[in-house]
């Protein structure tokens, strides 16, 4: 394949590639999981979004020292062939148990509000289908599907009126109510909220225009970091800090506070709505998955789709226990921390081997 | 093509010879589910309520407009399925509207775990209204309205915020938890007593911590919006005994602000509040009916309604600083300028050491068309 039509992503699909998969069910819980911060976790999403532009920095830095080539195939040629393989096959299955992580929450969710009375066997089966269905089209239809999904999915900032309307601004105050403890538990909790901007390393040789990756990717990583911002602030307005440290959901709840005339459960709409951003973020995940498996066979073929898809499925729906599965994706959400820091080591060996070349 | 075609009729026949293999479905049609209007919890013992349900009953043929059922439970989802045994319908809670308890419940029975528990259904709304029954919400709902349709749609309209119930803080689920869980607040609750034919509203109840202590009349319930920021209030019903004679007015209250600010100062708190009002002049009777055609007359009157309201603020501020109790959430002035965590204690100190400065600004805008 030529390189020149591998090229396919514009700037407005990085933006919305990088803002979309961000957004998924972190969101929902993110204030409960900040909650150690009590009222002052308002405005810490806005330094998650700091620690975030940083950390993308080395991400692009490595990315554009290999103009056309993906973080499988980076490891390979900068750690060698064995080595470099099986740190793949390890991101490949930690991207499956992170996938298996983001739909199973999704499902619990909507099997506690909106379909209390079924097994949630069959939709998490027709939502994999529309997973598959997304990837297959490649890395463009995912990033138009991301665009879509933010144009549908941001009138529901709408929904939060009610409760801004009710809140107190007073909450707001003191500032900075918390000791360095707490606060190094909420971001060990609540960073996981704000993940996925770091897959850009893989759609990475997609991007026409590579010298602006950087910007498009901090206008879509800030995008996120606001509706971030605006959920933990209407949340701390709205909240007692009981509830805050309680509500699992607390988005749900913030959806539960408004009512129209002719729609009396804005929640569970807003619920059901949410697959746009599930679809959106389990997407981009699932195709650099795949991805992996094409460059560890070094071979392409669509059913290594099918095959992790496969894999999610029986993670999902498997009656093991609930307390191995949340283990499972609990080392899944901690492994995404050492993805953060990969590109820095890679760095560090890729100017080791420039000096090694250049004596 | 052929291969094509077989599989496609193969796979038809198995698909509809798979169609013997599903269970029987058990769905409920719309018409058999009997949904929960109003929920009555009235005080047994320690460990045991009584639980009380209304569904609306829609069959023309029924002679009642409304399905009453009483349980003896300890727990409301226990109940619930007794309930269902009595009832000919799928008992459900998606509809609810009211929530009713009885005083003695309130002042003795476990009502947080209660109500955490509809809180943390994913069915029921979080719209909700509560409400304190004078003796016993089983009879409430049992008795006869006749000029209304039906007791479910009566509590619930009953319970709406409106203009003249102003006082009424309509403590809906969230707000009961989130006044419950939060420290610089109590909780207060619209108090109803049945009377013959009819349900009254009768000024608000009073919790402290997780129980209810005590009532507190319209009047006092209604400083208490005035003071919480309710823009729209209720008429203002005014006696003012400053003169040699006894005088009453009633005003209809068009605006309100209010402006309530700490000094920050833990040992010796003090807030300053600032209230502003408007409105018209709707009755008068006393002895100054006839100065009140010129606007130095009004201007006499509005000094006499201020200190007439600030009298009355400063007198409910001190007995709210007796029984250490802050349905308004004035320590919220206190902890936000506080480092650490707020709690009860703190609350209860701020409060019962509390000074207040009231400031009140009386607007009478019109007395009407007639000079």
């Amino acid at each position: 394949m030529s390189t020149n039509n591998r090229k396919i992503l514009n700037g407005y699909h990085v933006i919305f590639l990088t803002q979309s998969t961000m957004i998924g069910t972190g969101i929902l819980s993110l204030p409960q999981r900040l909650s150690s911060l009590g009222y002052s976790q308002a405005f810490v999403p806005l330094l998650f979004g700091v620690i975030a532009s940083i950390s993308l920095l080395p991400m692009i830095w490595i990315s554009s020292q290999y103009k056309n080539d993906n973080l499988f195939t980076i490891n390979e040629k900068l750690l060698g062939k064995p080595f470099g393989k099986s740190v793949n096959l390890f991101i490949v299955v930690h991207f499956t148990l992170f996938l298996a992580g983001i739909i199973s929450n999704y499902m619990h969710l909507i099997q506690t509000t909106a379909l209390s009375e079924q097994s949630s066997t069959i939709p998490v089966f027709f939502l994999l289908l529309l997973l598959i269905y997304i990837v297959s089209g490649g890395i463009k239809s995912i990033a138009r599907f991301c665009t879509i999904t933010f144009f549908l999915t941001i009138p529901m900032l709408y929904f939060l009126r009610w409760a801004i309307e009710k809140g107190e601004l007073s909450h707001l105050l003191p500032l900075f109510n918390f000791n360095g403890s707490q606060f190094l538990d909420a971001l060990k909790k609540g960073y996981i909220s704000v993940l996925g901007y770091e897959l850009i390393m893989f759609y990475f040789p997609y991007i026409i225009n590579q010298k602006k990756a950087l910007k498009h990717s901090l206008i879509g990583l800030w995008i996120s970091i606001i509706l971030c911002f605006i959920t933990t602030l209407v949340s701390v307005i709205y909240y007692s800090e009981w509830q805050l440290k309680n509500i699992e959901y607390s988005v749900l709840h913030l959806f539960k506070a408004g009512e129209f005339t002719f729609i009396e459960r804005i929640d569970i709409i807003g619920i059901t709505f949410w697959i746009f951003l599930i679809l959106s973020s389990a997407a981009t995940y699932l195709w650099s998955a795949k991805k992996g498996i094409d460059s560890l066979r070094a071979k392409k073929k669509n059913y290594h789709t099918y095959l992790i898809t496969l894999a999610i499925f029986l993670f999902v729906v498997i009656p093991y226990s609930r307390e191995y599965q949340d283990k499972l994706f609990k080392l899944s959400y901690q492994i995404s921390y050492i993805m953060l820091a990969w590109p820095l080591l890679l760095a560090v060996v890729h100017s080791l081997k420039k000096k090694q070349v250049k004596q | 093509m052929n291969r094509n075609l077989i599989l496609f009729f193969a796979s038809i026949l198995i698909m509809s010879i798979l169609v013997g293999c599903t269970d029987k479905e058990l769905k409920v049609p719309l018409e058999d589910v009997g949904m929960v209007g109003i929920m009555a919890f009235d005080y047994i013992d320690e460990n045991s309520f009584k639980l009380t349900v209304s569904i609306p009953q829609f069959s023309p043929e029924a002679k009642e407009r409304a399905q009453i059922f009483s349980v003896t439970t300890d727990l409301i989802s226990k109940g619930i399925v007794e309930i269902e045994t009595l009832s000919d319908k799928k008992v459900v809670l998606n509809q609810l509207r009211v929530v009713l308890i009885n005083e003695e419940f309130a002042r003795k029975g476990n009502i947080q775990k209660a109500i955490h528990h509809l809180y943390r259904n994913a069915d029921v709304g979080n719209k909700v209204l509560l409400a304190i029954v004078k003796e016993n919400g089983e009879e409430m709902l049992k008795a006869e309205y006749p000029d209304k349709p039906n007791v479910n749609i009566y509590l619930n309209d009953l319970l709406q915020p409106s203009i003249n119930t102003a006082f009424n803080p309509n403590t809906n689920i969230h707000d009961y938890m989130y006044t419950e869980t939060n420290p610089v607040f109590d909780t207060i609750v619209p108090l109803l007593e049945k009377k013959e034919g009819k349900i009254e509203m009768d000024g608000i109840a009073l919790f402290k911590e997780k129980h209810m202590l005590k009532e507190l009349p319209e009047e006092e319930a209604l400083i208490i919006q005035a003071l919480l920021g309710r823009k729209k209030l209720a008429p203002l019903y005014l006696e003012l005994n400053q003169a040699e004679q006894k005088e009453e007015l009633m005003m209809d209250l068009i605006n309100s602000k209010v402006s309530i600010k700490g000094n920050k100062n833990m040992e010796s708190p003090k807030v300053s509040i600032s209230l502003h009002i408007e409105g018209t002049l709707v009755e008068y009777r006393g002895g100054r009916e006839k100065e009140l055609v010129n606007i130095k007359g009004i201007t006499k009157l509005e000094h006499d309604i201020n200190k007439q309201i600030e009298k009355d603020i400063k007198e409910f501020l001190e007995k709210l600083s007796e029984l250490k109790v802050d349905p308004i959430g004035l320590s919220e002035n206190f902890r936000m300028y506080y480092k650490g965590k707020w709690n009860n204690k703190l609350k209860e100190e701020v409060i019962s050491n509390l000074q207040v400065d009231v400031q009140v600004d009386t607007s009478i805008i019109s007395t009407g068309t007639l000079k």
